[in-house]
């Protein structure tokens, strides 16, 4: 399973030279499954360079949207395979009030957008999460609800002996005692537990988060708790705040590092980055 | 790996145990799953000594007539949001831990989300002699 890191940002786009070295495309990420098809996880801005190297031709493609916050869905309308009338993609998201096609056509819509969902050439599915999980190639997907605003799944891909859990807009804190807490009333837990690698929301300082609390995402403090009671193999902390730029950034991830008692392997995310898991 | 709970019960817990109103939170099965610190003021025993208890073990805090005798609790609050999905309100008598009875006033509501039913949260209070 090939992990490649496509936007890491959160809730908006930057494109200050300052911001670049993590980058400043909003989240997305690609998963290549030994077993052929493609998944993209979420469709921030980030997909837009992705689809450029995608065969659109190639196979089904997969698009595992978190939750239809802004910042994961606004790169839709530039994901090219959507535009090409031989691609066969299946959108997946959360369940919620109204079918997830009639969700995304909010945005996907007048006076939003100048191109409507049924003008799309593509051949396009919209598929709620399925509880039980379900199989794209050889892959396990599992997506669960986890806490954040409004409905939102984090995402467990299973493929052999790896696991990659993906939680990119996460408050597992939020009113509950991550160090001590059993593990079954921790939101993402059962996804993380054990994976070869976590993805997850680490977009707040301690400092910030006195005026963020309850948004959605977690402080840098609570994201290395979270990570550490899941025993994940390799942690990335990811959907990094727009006002934190490279420099800010580093200090933030020296910090962590100094914090950091797991045995993971744990990094600040960064746009092109790639990672294999086997 | 210990299987999640859904998430409407983790956030009903989460601001349980920021609440002073006794609150109580029992599963789609029945079972209690959680009760916050003003409960276990008022029914003298807390949830971490506990834990999770049965629908039978909960049975025994109640409902009571005055005299601590049980009684039918079909038409309690807790079983028709359990029974019924609804919300429903109601007074009788529990037995606390030091075998008092008190009268107490339920609200319960129902957990579902999405279509799926995943239990009720109950809150109460002593009722003022």
């Amino acid at each position: 399973m090939i992990v490649r890191y496509w936007g890491v940002r959160g809730s908006v786009p930057v494109a200050d030279a300052a911001s670049l070295g993590y980058g400043g495309n909003t989240s997305c990420v690609s998963v290549e499954l030994e077993s052929g098809p493609r998944l993209v996880l979420d469709a921030g801005t980030g997909i837009r360079k992705l689809g450029q190297t995608i065969d659109p031709a190639a196979g089904p493609i997969h698009v595992l949207l978190t939750h239809l916050h802004l910042d994961h869905i606004s790169g839709l309308l530039f994901f090219a395979p959507l535009f090409h009338p031989e691609a066969d993609v299946t959108i997946w998201g959360p369940p919620g009030p109204g079918d997830l096609r009639q969700r995304l056509a909010r945005y996907l819509s007048a006076p939003l957008s100048p191109v409507e969902i049924r003008e799309l050439p593509a051949h396009v599915t919209f598929s709620e999460c399925e509880p039980e999980g379900w199989r794209v190639g050889d892959a396990l997907v599992t997506g669960t609800q986890v806490v954040h605003r409004g409905p939102t799944i984090g995402y467990r891909i299973e493929e052999g002996d790896a696991a990659l859990a993906y939680i990119p807009d996460h408050e597992p804190g939020l009113g509950q005692d991550l160090e001590h807490d059993p593990a079954e009333w921790i939101s993402g837990h059962a996804l993380a537990c054990g994976a070869s690698l976590l993805i997850h929301d680490a977009q707040y300082t301690e400092e910030e988060y006195r005026g963020t609390r309850g948004w959605g995402h977690s402080r840098i403090a609570d994201a290395l708790t979270f990570a550490q009671r899941t025993e994940a193999e390799r942690v990335a902390l990811f959907h990094h705040d727009p006002h934190h730029d490279d420099e800010t950034l580093d200090a933030i991830a020296g910090e962590a590092r100094a914090e950091w008692t797991g045995d993971a392997d744990l990094s600040f995310a960064r746009e092109g980055e790639v990672v294999e898991l086997v | 790996m210990a299987e999640q709970q859904p998430l409407d019960l983790i956030l009903a817990r989460n601001l349980m145990t920021v609440l002073e109103v006794p609150s109580f939170l029992v599963g789609a099965d029945g079972h209690l799953v959680f009760f916050n610190e003003a409960a276990g003021e008022l029914l003298g025993k807390r949830f971490e000594e506990t834990g999770s208890l049965s629908r039978d073990r909960w049975n025994e805090i109640g409902p009571v007539d005055p005299h601590g005798n049980p009684v039918d609790h079909t038409g309690m609050p807790l079983r028709v949001a359990l029974r019924e999905g609804r919300p429903s309100h109601g007074r009788f008598h529990i037995c606390t831990d030091a075998h008092t009875i008190v009268e107490v006033e339920t609200s319960a509501f129902p957990l579902v989300s999405n279509g799926d039913f995943h239990g009720a949260l109950v809150v109460f209070w002593q009722v003022e002699q």
